[in-house]
C-alpha cells in the first residue's frame, strides 16, 4: 500500500508542475532550446569553441544592461554586444601576439565588469541583474518562444545542410578545401548561427548559464558515444532531460531555474565521466 | 571516372612558380617543372624549404606572385594524419566518404554508388575490415590508407601526399608502396613530400626545394652530392660507403 502511495506522490511530483500554463511555457521553451542547443552545441564541442560560445554568452550582459534604458529590444542589444565581442577578439588576435583563449578571458572578464557597472552605477537597475546573468526560464514572453522556435528551427535545417562541411572542416582543416568543401563559408555561418543560438537561450538561462544548455549535454554525450548521429541526439535528448529536471527542482524547491539546470548538468556530466573512466579501467 | 581515362591526360606544370603568404617574404621561388600521367615525383627538401608551399599553390590556396601552374584532372591531398583529429566521431568509412561531400549537394544525401566508391576504395588500401572503426582508434598506417582512400573516392587524377610515411610503421609503409605503386600504374600523378633521400630513389622524378628549386629530374642524375649539399645545406652528412648521400634531419620542434 505504501510503496502504491510512494508511486503516485513521484507521478504528481513529476506532473502536477506541468499543469500550471507557466510551467507548461517554461516546458516548451526547454524543448525548443533542447534540440538548438543540443544540436549546435555539438558542433561547438566539436570544433572546440565552448570558451568562445561561454565568452560570448557573458559578452551579451552589457547590452542587456542597457537595452531597457535605451529603448532596445533585448535580443537586439545582446546581438550588437555579441558581435562587438566578436569583432575585438578577431581584432586582438590578427597579429597572433595575443592568443585567443587569453583574448577570450580578457574581453569576457571586460564585458561582465562594463555590465555590472552599467547595471549598478550608471542604470541602478541592480534587481535586474540576476535575471540577466542567470535567466527566467519561468517568465518567458512571446517574443523568447519565437525566438527559441527560430533557433531550433535553423538548428535542425543546418545541421542537416551544413553537417557534412562542418564535420570534413573540423576533422581536417588543412585538407577540407581540397575535398571541394566550402570550408570559410561553412564557419561563418556556424559563427552566425551560434550568434543566434546564444541570443536564444539568453532570457532562459541567462549570459553567465548560456554553456548550461550549449556546452554541458553535447560534452557529456560525447563520452558515451564516438559516432555523430547519437552524439546530435544525445545532446538534445540530455539538454531536454536536464532542463525538465531543473524545471521540475525549481518549482519544489523554489530555487531559479537556470542555476538549478545548470547543477543538474554538471552532476550528470561528473557521473556519466566517472562511470566511462570505471569502465575504461575495467576493460 | 575509370582509371584508364585518368591516364589520358593527366598532368601537372608549374612554370617560374613563385608564392608567399600574404604580405610575408617569398615562401618559394623559381619552381619550373612538367609531371605527366604515371609519373611519381619525390618532393625533397628541409622543413620550411617550401614542400607544404607548393601544395598548396598547386591547390590554389596560394595564390602565384609570378609564374603559373597548370594542373590537368582533379587534384587531392592527403594529409599527414597528425593533423587530423583524432578526437572525431567519424569511422575509417566516414573518413572515406569525405572524399565524395565535393560532389554531392548540400541538399542531397551521399549516393548508393559513392557510399559503394568508398567501401571499394578501403578493400582497395586493404582496410575493408575496419569500415567501422572510429579512425582515431586505427593505427598511423592504418589512417594514412584511410585517408589515400578518401582520395581515392574523390577520384583525383593528380595526388599530392604530405609526408605518407611520417609515423607508419614497417608493415603499412609496405602496403602504402603498394597502393602508390597502382595508382602510377593507372596513369595518375603522384607528388610525394618526403624526408628520405632513399626512398626518393625509388620514384621517377625528384624536386629538391630549399626555398628556390635547386633541381627537378630522374633521381640517378639529380640526386648528386652537390645537389643535396644545396637542398639540404649544413644538415646534410656524407657517407663514405657507397657513394652516396644521406640527409640528416635535425628536428628542433
Amino acid at each position: 500500500m505504501r510503496t502504491v502511495f510512494d508511486k503516485l506522490g513521484l507521478v504528481r511530483w513529476l506532473t502536477d508542475p506541468l499543469a500550471i500554463p507557466f510551467m507548461q511555457r517554461a516546458l516548451l521553451a526547454t524543448l525548443l532550446l533542447a534540440v538548438a542547443a543540443g544540436l549546435l552545441g555539438t558542433w561547438v564541442v566539436l570544433r572546440r569553441l565552448a570558451f568562445f560560445a561561454h565568452a560570448a554568452g557573458t559578452a551579451t550582459f552589457p547590452g542587456l544592461v542597457v537595452a531597457g534604458p535605451w529603448g532596445l529590444a533585448a535580443p537586439i542589444a545582446a546581438l550588437g554586444a555579441g558581435l562587438g565581442f566578436a569583432g575585438l577578439l578577431a581584432r586582438m588576435t590578427r597579429r597572433g601576439t595575443t592568443s585567443a583563449d587569453a583574448a577570450t578571458g580578457l574581453l569576457l572578464t571586460a564585458a561582465l565588469a562594463l555590465g555590472t557597472i552599467l547595471a549598478s552605477d550608471v542604470y541602478e537597475s541592480g534587481t535586474a541583474v540576476d535575471r540577466l546573468l542567470f535567466g527566467t526560464l519561468l517568465g518567458l514572453g512571446d517574443g523568447d518562444i519565437a525566438l527559441a522556435a527560430a533557433a531550433a528551427l535553423a538548428a535542425v535545417i543546418a545541421t542537416a545542410a551544413l553537417g557534412r562541411t562542418w564535420l570534413a572542416t573540423g576533422f581536417d582543416p588543412a585538407g577540407a578545401p581540397a575535398l571541394g568543401v566550402r570550408a570559410a563559408r561553412g564557419d561563418r555561418l556556424l559563427l552566425a548561427l551560434l550568434a543566434l543560438t546564444v541570443v536564444a537561450v539568453l532570457p532562459a538561462v541567462g549570459a553567465l548559464l548560456v554553456s548550461t544548455l550549449l556546452v554541458v549535454p553535447a560534452a557529456t554525450a560525447r563520452l558515451l558515444t564516438g559516432a555523430l548521429a547519437p552524439l546530435l541526439a544525445g545532446a538534445v535528448a540530455l539538454a531536454a532531460a536536464e532542463g525538465l529536471g531543473g524545471l521540475l527542482l525549481a518549482y519544489h524547491l523554489d530555487l531559479p531555474p537556470g542555476p538549478a539546470i545548470a547543477v543538474i548538468g554538471g552532476g550528470v556530466f561528473a557521473l556519466v565521466a566517472l562511470a566511462s573512466s570505471k569502465r575504461q579501467t575495467v576493460s | 571516372m575509370s582509371a584508364a581515362s585518368a591516364a589520358a591526360a593527366s598532368g601537372v606544370q608549374v612554370q617560374d612558380l613563385s608564392a608567399s603568404y600574404g604580405s610575408a617574404a617569398i615562401a618559394l621561388r623559381e619552381v619550373t617543372f612538367t609531371a605527366t600521367g604515371g609519373q611519381a615525383v619525390a618532393v625533397l627538401g628541409p622543413n620550411g624549404g617550401g614542400k607544404t608551399t607548393l601544395f598548396r599553390a598547386l591547390l590554389g590556396e596560394l595564390e602565384a606572385t609570378t609564374g603559373s601552374v597548370t594542373v590537368h584532372g582533379t587534384m587531392a591531398y592527403v594529409p599527414q594524419t597528425e593533423r587530423s583529429r583524432l578526437d572525431f566521431p567519424v569511422s575509417a568509412l566516414d573518413v572515406a566518404l569525405m572524399g565524395a561531400y565535393g560532389r554531392t549537394p548540400w541538399f542531397r544525401r551521399i549516393t548508393a554508388g559513392d557510399r559503394a566508391a568508398a567501401r571499394a576504395a578501403l578493400e582497395r588500401v586493404d582496410l575493408a575490415d575496419r569500415a567501422g572503426t572510429r579512425f582515431g582508434a586505427l593505427s598511423g598506417g592504418q589512417r594514412q590508407r584511410v585517408l589515400i582512400a578518401r582520395a581515392l573516392v574523390q577520384d583525383a587524377h593528380v595526388l599530392l601526399l604530405d609526408e605518407p610515411f611520417a609515423g607508419v610503421d614497417r608493415t603499412s609503409e609496405e602496403a602504402i608502396m603498394g597502393i602508390l605503386a597502382g595508382l602510377r600504374a593507372e596513369g595518375r600523378v603522384l607528388l610525394i613530400a618526403t624526408h628520405d633521400v632513399e626512398q626518393a630513389r625509388g620514384w621517377d622524378r625528384v624536386l629538391c626545394l630549399a626555398g628556390a628549386q635547386i633541381a627537378y629530374g630522374p633521381p640517378a642524375e639529380t640526386l648528386t652530392n652537390a645537389v643535396l649539399e644545396g637542398t639540404y645545406g649544413e644538415e646534410i652528412v656524407m657517407l663514405d660507403c657507397g657513394h652516396r648521400a644521406v640527409a640528416i634531419q635535425h628536428h628542433s620542434h
